[in-house]
């Protein structure tokens, strides 16, 4: 594999697939605050994908998921008037579900949501373990996408949360730390660490 | 070659991925994969995992899209502004038929007044007070079935 073909693929996209883009957040705004039915019908239809998948991935629960995900679209068209549509429609709509996640865990003490908040302990960074590597390695004849999901099921919330905004949702940092509510310093060590340890977790896998 | 460069170009494996590189470290970087197998592997793995993170399938049950329009919509309609008008309406309703009961009997003495001093004859004084008393409420009524009518023609689900 070539360098360059690395550097390119490792950085994620321009957020153009995203849907909606700067006009059209204004018109999506104007819709929500007018509680346009037609146009929430719309947005669960196109986002009904992204918004499962990553509630189903913090949650480890598929009938929870569910839940929070009709909860998110009835908090979407309480709260519609709030959206200004300065920011993207769906780094608020990841949001949203957050903290209904949040709510959840609080609720139904969820065990893989035993903690959402900051895990970060004062320690910098330190880069990843070069044994943990090898364990890349074997992916590399592999190509073993099952191996990689059921590795993020069994690493923390806060850090399945972060990759997956970054590399399945391919959010940017900023807006990663929106939805988060956190600096985007914080996003940045826990995208460390969650790569670090799905390495682990992946190497526990393999062994 | 050096362990320090294999550590080095593995920080900056993991630094392309989060923040991206600056230009001297990515040329760095792309001389030290091409000349070093074992990192060029490292990279190749990543990539590969980044892929699967990129492309992790997950399928929606059938319905869930369908259910939750219909249940955003139904809520939709419960708080909707066509919902919170009706509420006034119907208070201001309850409001107008309370203040007709208990002024009935002073209105009953106006009309009466009105005969005695106009010789209006006694059946259309009645007809008169009955009207007073049954219009604002027959109006709200037909004000909110108008509005339900409206309703059901633009929502229905």
């Amino acid at each position: 594999m070539s360098t360059l073909a690395f550097t390119l693929a490792a950085v994620p996209r321009p957020l153009l697939f995203a849907g909606f883009m700067t006009d059209d957040t204004q018109a999506l705004a104007t819709g929500l605050r007018q509680r346009d039915p037609d146009l929430l019908d719309r947005l669960i239809e196109q986002y009904q994908q992204r918004l499962y998948r990553y509630l189903l991935f913090l949650t480890g629960n598929p009938p929870l998921a569910e839940d929070l995900f009709q909860e998110t679209w009835i908090r979407v068209l309480e709260r519609g008037g709030q959206y200004n549509g300065k920011s993207k429609f769906d780094s608020w709509l990841f949001a949203i579900a957050r903290n209904l996640v949040i709510d959840a865990s609080r609720r139904k003490k969820i065990s893989s949501l035993e903690d959402l908040g900051d895990p970060e302990s004062n320690t910098p960074y330190d880069p990843p373990d070069e044994r943990a590597g090898s364990v890349l390695q074997m992916l590399v004849s592999r190509e073993n996408e099952q191996s990689v999901q059921l590795s993020l099921l069994k690493i923390p919330a806060y850090y399945r949360e972060v990759l997956l905004l970054r590399f399945s949702e391919e959010l940017g940092l900023e807006e990663i730390a929106g939805v988060m509510a956190t600096p985007v310093s914080t996003v940045k060590s826990r995208l460390y660490r969650g790569l670090a340890a799905l390495k682990t977790a992946m190497t526990e896998s393999a062994a | 070659m050096n362990e320090t460069l294999h550590e080095r170009a593995h920080q900056l494996l993991a630094e392309s991925i989060v923040e991206g590189l600056r230009p001297a470290d990515e040329t760095w970087l792309r001389e030290h994969l091409a000349a070093c197998d074992t990192c060029a592997q490292e990279a190749a793995a990543t990539q590969n995992v980044l892929r699967a993170l990129r492309a992790v399938p997950v399928s929606v049950p059938r319905d869930l899209a369908a259910r939750t329009q219909l249940r955003v919509r139904l809520r939709a309609q419960q708080s909707s502004p066509a919902a919170t008008g009706s509420f006034w309406l119907w208070a201001v309703t309850a409001a107008s038929w309370l203040l007709g009961v208990f002024s009935a009997p002073l209105v009953w003495r106006g009309f009466a007044w009105l005969g005695a001093n106009f010789g209006v004859p006694k059946l259309a004084l009645e007809f008169g007070f009955v009207l007073w008393w049954a219009v604002p409420a027959l109006v709200a009524v037909g004000a909110v079935l108008h509005q339900r009518a409206l309703s059901t023609g633009t929502k229905g689900i």
